[in-house]
């Protein structure tokens, strides 16, 4: 249940530093770490080692002047962390690299997760670009080359499997939203139970009044009825008094739920994805 | 991967949308098959469109789609090694259209063409992929009448939220009113209208909705088809190009349209289908799948 619009909401959000975090973590445990510094060179000797003037930046900032510089789409830059763990999967265990192997794996995810998912993409020669010289064009061609050659052109993503690597963003929003959808119900169930009262209600004062037509109305409805709404509120004030029952403390009332919706930080503007074949979800 | 001198290229066939196709000779085995090079520009790297069509048919095996038998990547070179087909729809009606008299085909041929085509389709919309660029220079046939769905490079999968659509796809005779119209969310449907136009094409000897340019595409399909009306296509009003100031027409009469073009024989089964897959609201269209269970094609469905 709503792993779907999770995965929705999520991609609709502008990308968060904790993405940025999520994503290195994802692409350090590409290469473990202490294989990380070897001077062994996996690319071919041609390719110089890198050209860290400055240093090898760390992969957090890489990443995120990555993701300025081309504004790339949430969606497009989360599913690359479903290409760094087939990557890890692929990769022997004892596999080595340079400092810059997991810049290099990551870019080549991303590059590839553009050029498949985007009808339109920025080219090879941006991407260099945007590394600031840490690598050549040939570089980027090449590493895209052998990235491809390893997933053997293999780049479908399934909603399963975006779920499953997906999971520690995109379920604190679905908890939410079956939260949200929990407190709807018990407010339409209350609702329609005080409705359902209040007619009851109504149908038996109309009998009343109807046969003993001499009693003044005034006087019997005053003593004798509830009229309907104190009905609706008697069970407002309950249904609302059951639902801060509910597992969260923190979810007394409708304004919570509003507080998650208007935070920026989980929405910019939550565009109609009219998604287009209703048959796979659950 | 499998060695480049394995393959004895021979003459060129054709291009395809961002590459040059040979025939050539599979020097062990005797087999001929279809070269597809792809020049590689070191700025672009590997292009969008050759990724996708390259792991998009690795998972397509079907009678009714050509099937791409290996991949060679170098540096500066990326050959794709298809199925060879003698022919395309496109040479095939033009061959048939000696001078200039366009001659549709024998309802059989059409009808027997239109299915392969529907069970094509059918199979990527099952595997959840969009063809996007269907028309008869994309639909290959061999001597034995066989027809292939061919040229994936604009072709993509659909069903997960990551993806983003251009609505600059399909040739444009080809293109959905819908797509025409700016739409960024289609789906299938693309794929059906596509279909329909090639059927009437069949048909007729020519195509149905020749335009030369978004405008007059759309006006050439109201003209027939009569303009949208909310009524019949919901939210139509709300498409980025839509235009309220188009005249309003009634739409004509699909069968006398095509029978002017044939000395066949036309039934309305064909054109009732016709009507399914170029219904200009996209929802409404047939899917493929129901297509292929429409009365027109009975003896088939009988057959099977």
């Amino acid at each position: 249940m709503f792993k779907k619009k999770s995965l929705e909401i999520l991609f609709d959000s502008p990308v968060s530093d904790d993405m940025i975090k999520f994503l290195t973590d994802h692409a350090l445990r590409v290469i473990p770490t202490q294989n990380r510094n070897q001077r062994y060179p996996p690319s071919p000797p041609g390719t110089p080692s890198s050209k860290n003037h400055n240093g090898v930046p760390s992969l957090m900032t890489f990443i995120s002047r990555l993701v300025r510089y081309t504004n790339v789409y949430t969606s497009t830059l989360l599913t690359t962390v479903v290409y760094l763990n087939r990557l890890r999967e692929l990769l022997p265990s004892d596999a080595a690299g340079l400092p810059t192997t997991c810049h290099r794996i990551f870019l080549a995810c991303l590059i590839l997760s553009a050029k498949y998912h985007n009808d339109s993409s920025p080219l090879n020669k941006h991407w260099t670009k945007y590394t600031d010289g840490m690598f050549t064009l040939r570089d980027v061609n090449l590493m895209e080359r052998q990235l491809l050659q390893l997933f053997e052109w293999d780049l479908r993503v399934e909603s399963e499997e975006l779920w499953d690597n997906l999971y520690d963003l995109a379920n604190p929003i679905r908890r939410d939203l079956e939260r949200g959808a929990q407190i709807n119900k018990t407010r339409q169930r209350a609702k329609a139970q005080a409705q359902q009262k209040a007619s009851q209600f109504y149908y038996h004062q109309r009998n009343l009044s109807a046969c003993s037509s001499t009693a003044t109305l005034l006087g019997n409805s005053r003593s004798g009825s509830i009229n309907s709404l104190d009905i609706l509120k008697e069970y407002e004030s309950s249904s609302s008094s059951s639902s801060s029952t509910l597992s969260s403390p923190t979810y007394t009332e409708e304004m919570n739920y509003k507080k998650y919706t208007m935070d920026p930080r989980y929405y910019n503007t939550v565009r109609p994805v009219q998604h287009t074949d209703p048959t796979i979800y659950t | 991967m499998v060695a480049p001198s394995q393959f004895k290229q021979l003459e060129k066939v054709g291009n395809g949308t961002y590459a040059t196709v040979y025939k050539g000779l599979n020097k062990t085995t005797g087999v001929y098959v279809a070269l597809k090079e792809v020049k590689l520009d070191s700025e672009e790297g590997t292009p969008s469109t050759a990724i996708r069509e390259i792991s998009l048919m690795k998972e397509l095996k079907h009678d009714n789609i050509v099937r791409l038998f290996d991949v060679i990547h170098t540096e500066n070179k990326l050959t794709l090694v298809f199925e060879f087909m003698d022919n395309d729809l496109k040479k095939f009606m033009d061959n048939r259209n000696k001078g200039n008299s366009h001659k549709g085909l024998e309802m059989d041929l059409v009808k027997y063409f239109q299915w392969q085509l529907l069970q094509g389709v059918a199979f990527c919309h099952e595997n959840r992929i969009l063809h996007r660029d269907l028309k008869p220079q994309n639909l290959l046939i061999n001597n034995r009448g066989q027809l292939k769905l061919g040229d994936f490079g604009l072709a993509r999968a659909f069903g997960i939220p990551v993806n983003t659509f251009s609505s600059e796809v399909v040739t444009l005779w080809y293109r959905a009113p819908d797509v025409l119209m700016g739409s960024r969310n289609y789906c299938t449907s693309i794929d059906i209208w596509s279909c329909g136009c090639i059927l009437a094409e069949m048909i007729m000897g020519k195509p149905l909705f020749p335009g030369s340019n978004d405008e007059e595409q759309l006006k050439l399909i109201f003209d027939t088809m009569g303009t949208p009306v909310e009524q019949t296509w919901p939210q139509v009003t709300q498409l980025a190009k839509y235009n309220p100031l188009l005249p309003p027409h009634m739409p004509r009469d699909l069968k006398q349209l095509l029978q002017n073009n044939t000395e066949e024989v036309l039934d309305d089964n064909v054109v009732d289908l016709l009507h399914g897959l170029l219904q200009l609201n996209p929802d409404a269209r047939l899917s493929a799948k129901d297509a292929l269970n429409h009365p027109w094609f009975a003896e088939y469905n009988h057959a099977n």
